[in-house]
C-alpha cells in the first residue's frame, strides 16, 4: 500500500467516524440503549470477562493481598501523577482555567514535594483532583457520546471516548518521553501496573455486579454512561439529565 | 422532532419553575425533614448492625424492617420495571414484586450485616421538583476515600421514603431499570424472560 493510499484510507476512516459520531449526537438518548453493535460488544465483553476471571482478577487479588496498603497507595499516586500533564492539557482545552490551575498545582506539588509523585501531598494541601481525558474534552465541545463500544481488554467505552482515548494515548508526554529514550519497557510496566491498580479499586463493585445482576453487560453499560456523565460535568449534577420520577410510576409520561 | 421535544421540556420546566416559587418556604421545611429522616434511619442502621452478636435470621429480619421503614419498595420496583409494568399481567406483577424484594434483600442485606465501622455525615439537601428532596451524604470508610451518596427522598403520607439512591453520580434505580429493560428486550419484549432471570438470581 502506498503512503498516499494509506493516508487516503485513514482520512476516509476518520471522516466515517466523524459522520457516525455526529449522527449519534443527533439521536435522542432517552431510555434507548444506543448500542447498535450490541452482538459484537457482547462478544468482546465475554472475552474481557474471561480474561478478567482467568488473569486480571487473580493477579489483582495477589497484588492486594501481598502488597501492603501504603505501598499500593504509593503506586497509585505515582501512576496518577504520570497522567497529570494530560489532565492539564485537557482542562485547558475545555477552557477550565480553575481546573487547569488545580491540575498544574497538583502536578508540581506532588512531583517536587511528593518525591516524583510517590506521595500525594496535593490532597493533603486540599488541591482537588478531577480526572480528565480527551473524550471528556470532546463532550465539553458538544460531541455526543455516540454508540456504545466495548474495547478488547480496555472495557466499556463509546465512539467519542474511544477516539479520545486514541488521542490521549498518542499525545501522552510520558509515552513520547519513553519512546524518545528507548524505554518502551517502562510503558509496558506502566500499563500492567495501571491495570492492576485500577482493577483493585473495583474488586467489590464488579463482584457485586456478577453476583446480583440479571444482565451484567447491561448493568456495566449503564454504570459506565452514568459515571462518564458525572466526570464530564466535573461532579456537578445536571438537572436536565435527572430521570423522571412521576407520582405514579406505573403511568409513565413517555 | 427534536424541536418539539425541546419545546415540551422547556414548557415543563417553566410549569415546574413557576409553581415552585410560592412553595419555596414549604420546600425548605420539607428539606430539613428529609435530612432528619435520613439521619435517623442511618443511625438506626448503624446501631443495629454494629452489634455483632445478632444471630443472622434476626439480623435479616431487622434489615427487612429497616428496608420498608426507609424505602418505598413497591414504588421502586414499579419504577424500575418502567413501561413494562403496565404490560405485565396481574399475576406477573405479583411475581415480579416478590422477586424484586428478594433481589434487593439479597443484594444489600450482607453489606449492612457485615457492617465494618462506616460512618456518614449529611453534606446538604436540594429540592428535586415539588415532592422530592435529594439528601447528600458522605459515607466515611475505615480505609479508602469517602463515598458520596445522594438519597432521593419523597414526602409521602406525612412521612418520608427513599425512592432512589445515587452513588457517586450513579443512580441505582436507573441502572437496574436499564438492566431489566435489556433482559426483557433480549427476550423479545416478554416479561417472563426477566422473571426467569430473577428467579435464577435469587435462588
Amino acid at each position: 500500500m502506498t503512503l498516499a493510499s494509506l493516508s487516503r484510507s485513514l482520512l476516509r476512516t476518520a471522516a466515517t467516524a466523524l459522520v457516525l459520531a455526529t449522527a449519534a449526537c443527533a439521536t435522542p438518548s432517552g431510555d434507548s440503549a444506543n448500542d447498535p453493535l450490541e452482538p459484537v460488544n457482547r462478544a468482546i465483553w465475554g472475552f474481557n470477562e474471561g480474561t478478567d476471571i482467568l488473569l486480571v482478577r487473580p493477579a489483582t487479588e495477589v497484588y492486594v493481598n501481598a502488597v501492603p496498603d501504603p505501598v499500593r497507595e504509593v503506586v497509585h499516586n505515582f501512576l496518577i501523577n504520570l497522567t497529570m500533564p494530560l489532565v492539564i492539557a485537557n482542562q485547558l482545552l475545555q477552557g477550565d482555567a480553575q481546573g487547569a490551575s488545580d491540575a498544574t498545582g497538583r502536578f508540581l506539588t506532588n512531583t517536587i514535594l511528593g518525591m516524583g509523585g510517590l506521595a500525594d501531598v496535593a490532597t493533603e494541601a486540599r488541591i482537588p483532583y478531577e480526572s480528565e481525558d480527551f473524550g471528556q474534552t470532546l463532550a465539553v465541545w458538544g460531541l455526543g457520546e455516540g454508540p456504545y463500544l466495548v474495547l478488547p481488554l480496555l472495557g466499556p467505552s463509546g465512539l467519542r471516548d474511544a477516539a479520545g482515548l486514541g488521542v490521549d494515548t498518542v499525545a501522552d508526554p510520558a509515552r513520547v518521553a519513553a519512546y524518545a529514550s528507548g524505554a518502551k519497557g517502562a510503558l509496558w510496566a506502566r500499563a500492567g501496573a495501571t491495570t492492576v491498580d485500577t482493577r483493585s479499586q473495583y474488586l467489590g463493585t464488579i463482584d457485586d455486579i456478577r453476583r446480583n445482576s440479571v444482565d451484567p453487560y447491561a448493568s456495566l453499560r449503564s454504570l459506565y454512561r452514568q459515571r462518564r456523565q458525572v466526570e464530564i460535568n466535573d461532579g456537578k449534577a445536571t438537572p436536565a439529565e435527572q430521570p423522571d420520577f412521576p407520582v405514579d410510576p406505573a403511568a409513565p409520561k413517555r | 422532532m427534536l424541536n418539539r421535544r425541546l419545546f415540551l421540556s422547556c414548557a415543563a420546566l417553566l410549569a415546574v419553575g413557576s409553581r415552585a416559587v410560592p412553595s419555596a418556604l414549604a420546600q425548605s421545611i420539607s428539606d430539613k425533614g428529609a435530612a432528619d429522616f435520613i439521619n435517623t434511619l442511618g443511625n438506626e442502621a448503624i446501631n443495629t448492625f454494629a452489634r455483632k452478636d445478632l444471630p443472622r435470621p434476626q439480623a435479616l429480619t431487622r434489615f427487612r424492617d429497616l428496608l420498608y421503614q426507609g424505602f418505598d419498595v413497591p414504588y421502586i420496583s414499579r419504577w424500575v420495571l418502567g413501561k413494562y409494568w403496565n404490560q405485565a399481567s396481574p399475576e406477573q406483577q405479583k411475581q415480579y414484586e416478590r422477586l424484586f424484594e428478594q433481589l434487593i434483600v439479597q443484594t444489600y442485606a450482607n453489606r449492612f450485616i457485615e457492617y465494618s465501622g462506616e460512618t456518614f455525615r449529611i453534606t446538604g439537601t436540594k429540592p428535586l421538583g415539588e415532592t422530592d428532596t435529594a439528601v447528600s451524604t458522605q459515607i466515611v470508610r475505615p480505609s479508602g476515600p469517602p463515598i458520596n451518596v445522594d438519597w432521593r427522598v419523597r414526602k409521602k403520607d406525612g412521612g418520608f421514603k427513599i425512592i432512589d439512591v445515587v452513588v457517586e453520580g450513579v443512580s441505582m434505580g436507573v441502572t437496574q431499570r436499564q438492566e431489566f429493560a435489556s433482559v426483557i428486550e433480549s427476550n423479545g419484549g416478554n416479561i417472563n424472560g426477566l422473571l426467569k432471570a430473577l428467579r435464577e438470581r435469587v435462588s
